[in-house]
């Protein structure tokens, strides 16, 4: 057991853990955050994303002495990120998604997209989605929810801003 | 597992000390995939992540040193390394996706051996600069990769040296699909070329093969002018000089080829082949408009509605069954066999049941009822006891108090099979000798249908095609693996709660299993993270069940995706054998069927699966001469099943290719060809049984003519690397389970104490947006707003028998319960609200909100709902209930349907002349399903099913090797990622039903499926002249066709 210290959705966190546990497990098995899924468990699907320190990172790739000293915000951290408003508001007037267990990824992807990007057009939006995958939708309600997401970030960016 | 963190190299080489089994980790992505195949477990492990000397980027005159811990990210993002070093750059971007680069790091992806940028770095002449114990050296990558693995070596950075940029390069990784796959073979190459003379070059491949310089070929390039470089030759040696592998998914010889092709391509611009593609025929012009609309937030306008789970869904906070964790729960897990097939001589439990932590543990001995089950047929145990007939058979279970525990413990428990022979291959199963599987044999089902007379008809035929093809056995790939949970209640109610398709089939199963009345348990099975068919047959509700009961503890589970890969049901492998005849005038005269389906080691509803793939042979045509033989052998390959389009969509593969082939033999297109045989309205169903009035098929064909697709540009692309063409397809698929098994509907709508309108179907919601159709279909009805309606679906505690939600049945089921109970809830709820306001009930209307006055335009409420539930007296309740038979057909001498959708699908595709892979640019699908309940539900099924099927058709298959998955989690069974989705896609609906049908909108969640894979088959054919015989198609068969063509 290893003491790791992080912090996770703005809150400092201490846990004595097994340091090759992944975060994905932690946050589902012990804490009881479980917005974060685990479709596959090797890095593949994209539906435990988390930030690590601002950028997307697959939970369950993540041991957790490589969480140790790291800033962690899960689906249930992204309110305290402003772009995650324009992106949660994009992905769900385009009805996005449909049996949504990818979807707490997709909006962690994409709030860093639109946290980095000005303005993202849709080769950007599949570029940084490379790493999500989704069985129900065939992607294009998730890209139409990014570019509606852009489009209201932009709207809302007023002169001066 | 202890994790060193040594602070320098010297450090953690004294630290590995030489031990073989020690892994140095950067970002460990690599090493984690390793343990998850159970490959190089280890105990130990050194971190690198705290060693300074192994960070960072130096860009200097001469050369570019990356330290080994940079991730790939970071080099992405370094302007001066993009500059100086594009062929890197755009090596990486292709490298795993960006979120695995943010952990991923070079020196991870050079030390592990195989990574994709090796090529890449060789091409590029790269350096390493090594740690020994007491020695640093810096020595050539080729070098390197010659020595064999040594712990006693830590590379600290990789070097390029600056050299002038090569006159050309190229970089290019093949693999199976668009995007973050694993590399099937990646090349890189770099001319130096002056005065018309290449002075060096360098040419390596990697990435899913042995890494190697290809000195040889190199050799031949050295002082030749580029213009007399004889390149077929040089195609003929990298061909000889490439070694590498061949599994499961692609050949030796494919892997060869291809690199050589990229290498050519990329080095001196020529590809195989001629660039002529095959004529295309002119298409005749459309006939007149038709009424359809196109579906989207825009277009939809004021029918476009925000689905009422969606929000929660956005923001992660919908609870599914697999996210419920409670105090003092335990957790679950399954022993499954490892072997495909054996006698079980021998189980013991004791050391698990002794493990410290470790609550109960269940075998066959605990089932109190009967130990099989199945929808179809009752051939599947919950436990086994006898025999184990494939890799995912459960044999025990285990509940303890964490995940931990209960992993341990499954390996506690002792047993000792018999192994018996393994059936393989459905044709060989059904051979004399073959492995018996079950006692009744291997021969699960057999069906065969005749009409007219064959014979004369083939020989009076003027053109007659004949053809095999082979279909994958795809795999449903629901994001939500299957899981759940069950407890036991005070009043002794069993609580089952996974994700399912039919509450109350699951119920009955479950007390069947466990011996106790169906009213003892109720099933809750929404929401679920996804379906597909993968969820209709029981999956973990025995075992939870079972470990429930024993424990009197809540139990949850859920599959890890390897797990899931071995357990779950996949659809049916067919091998469709047609041969198909029409007239001189381009008539179908006869068709021949003959079908061979692969249902795994238990029947599940493969039965089901062949009865449809067989009742649509002949597809929406009319063939007066018809013979259709069906068989479906059980095997050792994992379990077959119900599959979204349930083996319409595999035999409109075979039969649609037939069409199309044989509209080239008549000279006649797509559309004339298909129109000359359409079956007429009004005539009878395939097999003769009665059909619903509305035909549709005319209108699509006609939507199909008129699409723009045709117009868009087709033949070679403009830089001349792909052949893009376009086909289409006809869609016709029956909705309900049709004559045969028992088909029941109904639902109830209640005004609920708060004043919400309780519309109760015992219908799941697995992403199709049933919720949606129910809020927007009861609300229309009812006259009330979308919001005073609360639909309850998926508790057989909360809702009535509505059926199964599948065979596109769902649709039918929501609408026909708000047709019939909406008027006489409203007719009660007007009688309550009048007797309360002390008016005519004939003056009230219902209206958003409540009850209004019939007569004013102000939509003043005279009493809200909530106000007229608070009134009502205690006991008395506002409830109006329907239960009704899905509507059947006449005929029971084999399973007919009375209702279909109709569709038309195109697709436009490019061929790639290097890799033969088919890239979907545009899909296009016109529908007629009469009326639409939700516009984004229908729009967002037809879009999902178009990308799986696109996934069917071009890189989806579960393999085998002797009955054990090859393929075992998301690295290896591929499912479309974002880039393979198509550019475009356009989904129209025709809302028009005929004046006399009754049946009101159809189930659309199959439609979607139907018809993608033959129209993609025929665009590869308008591109390339061959028709792809096997699905999903194999890229080494289309190079050869295309080398064929020219």
């Amino acid at each position: 057991m290893t003491a790791i210290h992080f912090t996770l959705n703005g809150e400092d966190r201490s846990v004595d853990v097994p340091p090759e546990m992944r975060l994905i497990d932690l946050l589902r098995e012990n804490l009881d955050v479980t917005a974060s899924k685990k479709a596959c468990g090797i890095g593949r699907c994209g539906a435990c994303m988390v930030l690590r320190n601002g950028t997307p990172a697959n939970a369950c790739l993540l041991m957790m002495w490589q969480v140790e000293g790291t800033d962690i915000i899960t689906p249930e951290g992204l309110d305290a990120v402003p772009e995650s408003t324009f992106v949660r508001q994009g992905l769900i007037e385009e009805n996005a998604f449909q049996c949504g267990y990818c979807a707490p990824g997709f909006t962690i992807t994409l709030t860093a997209l639109l946290r980095e990007t000005d303005d993202p057009g849709e080769a950007e939006i599949r570029e940084a989605l490379g790493g999500n995958l989704c069985r129900c939708t065939g992607y294009h309600s998730i890209i139409r929810g990014a570019v509606r997401a852009v489009t209201l970030k932009a709207a809302n960016a007023l002169p001066g801003d | 597992m202890q994790v060193l963190h040594p602070s320098t190299s010297e450090e953690a080489l004294e630290l590995a000390a030489g031990d073989e089994d020690t892994y140095f980790l950067g970002g460990g992505t690599l090493a984690q995939l390793d343990w998850a195949m159970g490959l190089r477990l280890t105990d130990r492990v050194i971190a690198l992540d705290r060693i300074a000397a192994l960070q960072g980027i130096d860009v200097g005159p001469d050369f570019i040193r990356i330290g080994a811990l940079t991730t790939l990210a970071a080099i992405e993002r370094n302007r001066a390394v993009a500059d100086a070093l594009p062929m890197l750059l755009s090596a990486i971007k292709v490298t795993a996706a960006p979120s695995v680069r943010n952990i991923g790091t070079i020196g991870g992806n050079v030390g592990g051996r195989r990574g994709c940028l090796i090529p890449v770095l060789l091409a590029m002449d790269a350096q390493l600069e090594i740690a020994r114990p007491n020695a640093r050296q810096r020595v050539s990558l080729v070098n390197w990769l010659g020595t064999l693995r040594d712990p006693d070596c830590l590379i600290e950075a990789i070097v390029m040296p600056r050299s002038p940029p090569p006159t050309r390069w190229t970089y290019r990784k093949t693999g199976l699909r668009a995007e973050f796959t694993p590399g099937v073979i990646g090349v890189a190459g770099s001319l130096f070329v002056a005065d018309d003379c290449i002075e060096d070059c360098r040419i390596a491949v990697g990435g899913g093969v042995t890494a190697m310089r290809l000195f040889e070929v190199e050799a031949l390039l050295k002082g030749e002018s580029p213009e007399a470089v004889d390149w077929s030759h040089v195609h003929a040696e990298l061909m000889e000089a490439i070694k590498a592998p061949t599994d499961p998914q692609r050949s030796t010889h494919y892997r060869r080829r291809v690199a050589a092709n990229a290498l050519i391509h990329g080095l001196a611009g020529r590809l195989p082949g001629n660039g002529r593609n095959c004529p295309r025929m002119p298409l005749s012009p459309p006939a007149g408009p038709v009424e359809e609309i196109r579906l989207g937030r825009g277009p939809s306008g004021k029918h476009w509605h925000i689905r009422p789970d969606g929000p929660a869904k956005v923001a992660g906070r919908l609870t599914y069954l697999t996210d419920v964790r409670e105090e003092g729960m335990l957790v679950g897990r399954v022993l499954r066999a490892k072997v495909p097939h054996a006698y079980i001589s021998h189980i013991s439990t004791k050391r698990a049941e002794a493990l410290p932590g470790v609550v109960a543990v269940v075998t066959h001995r605990d089932i109190k009822g009967s130990n099989s089950f199945g929808i179809v047929v009752q051939d599947q145990p919950a436990m086994c006891f006898d025999k184990v007939r494939y890799t995912g058979d459960p044999i025990a279970a285990v509940a303890a108090v964490n995940a931990e525990v209960a992993e341990r413990a499954l390996k506690l428990i002792r047993l000792r099979y018999k192994p018996l022979p393994v059936a393989s291959d459905a044709k060989a199963a059904l051979e004399p000798g073959a492995p018996c599987i079950h006692a009744s044999g291997n021969l699960v089902r057999e069906i065969h249908f005749e009409r007219g007379n064959i014979e004369d008809a083939f020989a009076r035929a003027a053109h007659v095609v004949e053809a095999t093809y082979r279909t994958p056995r795809q795999m449903h790939t629901f994001m939500e693996t299957e899981g759940g949970y069950a407890y036991v209640s005070e009043d002794g109610t069993l609580n089952v709660c996974a994700g399912g398709q039919h509450g109350r089939r699951d119920q009955m199963q479950l007390a069947r299993i466990l011996g106790i009345p169906d009213d003892r348990i109720r099933v809750v099975s929404s929401p679920t993270g996804g379906a597909f068919g993968g969820k209709d047959e029981l999956t973990v509700q025995p075992a939870l069940a079972l470990l429930a009961l024993k424990t009197g503890r809540p139990v949850r589970m859920q599959l890890d995706r390897a797990e899931s890969v071995r357990a779950g049901t996949k659809s049916n492998p067919m091998t469709i054998r047609m041969r198909t005849a029409c007239d001189a005038d381009g008539c179908l005269v006869a068709q021949q069927v003959d079908l061979l389906a692969d249902s795994g080691a238990y029947a599940s509803l493969s039965p089901g699966v062949l009865e449809t793939a067989l009742e649509h042979a002949c597809g929406p045509y009319d063939v007066a001469n018809v013979e259709a033989h069906a068989r479906l052998a059980y095997t050792n390959n994992g379990a077959g099943g119900a599959f979204r389009g349930f083996g319409c969509n595999q035999m409109s593969y075979a039969l649609e290719c037939q069409v199309e082939r044989l509209a080239v033999a008549c000279g006649l297109d797509s559309i004339k060809f298909r129109a000359r045989n359409m079956r007429r309205p009004g005539t009878r169903g395939y097999l003769g049984q009665a059909v619903a009035p509305t035909e549709r098929l005319s209108e699509m064909l006609d939507a199909a003519a008129a699409d723009p697709i045709w117009s868009k540009p087709r033949g070679l692309s403009d830089d001349g690397t792909e052949f893009i063409g376009v086909g289409m397809g006809m869609n016709y698929q029956g909705n309900g389970l049709g004559t045969l098994p028992p088909d029941p509907g109904g639902g109830a709508l209640r005004l609920a104490r708060d004043g919400k309108i309780e519309a109760a179907y015992g219908l799941d919601e697995i992403g199709q947006g049933l919720l949606a159709a129910i809020r927007n279909t009861v609300a229309a009805e009812l006259g009330c707003g979308h919001d005073d309606i609360r639909p309850l679906t998926g508790d057989t505690a909360a809702s009535p028998e509505s059926g199964s939600t599948t065979a596109s049945r769902g649709t039918y089921v929501v609408w026909r319960v708000a047709r019939e109970a909406a008027p006489i809830l409203a007719e009660r709820i007007k009688v309550a609200a009048a007797s309360i306001l002390g008016r005519d009930p004939a003056s009230l209307i219902i209206v958003p909100g409540g009850v209004a006055d019939r007569a004013s335009n102000s939509g003043e409420l005279e009493l809200g709902f909530a106000d007229l539930a608070a009134a009502l007296p205690a006991g008395e309740h506002l409830v109006a209930e329907t239960e009704f038979e899905f509507p059947k057909s006449d005929y029971y001498d084999g399973n007919a349907r009375l209702i279909f959708a109709f569709g038309a699908t195109l697709a436009r595709v490019a061929v790639d002349r290097v890799s033969g892979h088919v890239r979907v640019l545009d899909i296009s699908q016109h529908t007629a399903a009469g009326p639409v309940l939700d516009h984004a539900a229908y729009l967002g099924q037809i879009e999902g099913a178009s990308v799986q099927g696109l996934g069917f058709t071009t890189i989806e298959d579960s393999l085998l090797e002797s009955g054990s998955y090859f393929t075992w989690n998301l690295d290896s069974y591929m499912i479309p990622s974002i880039r393979d989705a198509p550019q475009s896609m356009a989904v129209f609906a025709h809302e028009g039903l005929a004046t006399d049908d009754p049946f009101g909108p159809r189930g659309i969640g199959e439609l979607g499926i139907g018809a993608v894979t033959p129209a993609i088959a025929n665009a590869v054919a308008d591109a390339i002249g061959y028709w792809p015989e096997r699905a999903p198609f194999d890229p080494e068969q289309i190079l050869a066709a295309m080398g064929r063509q020219s």
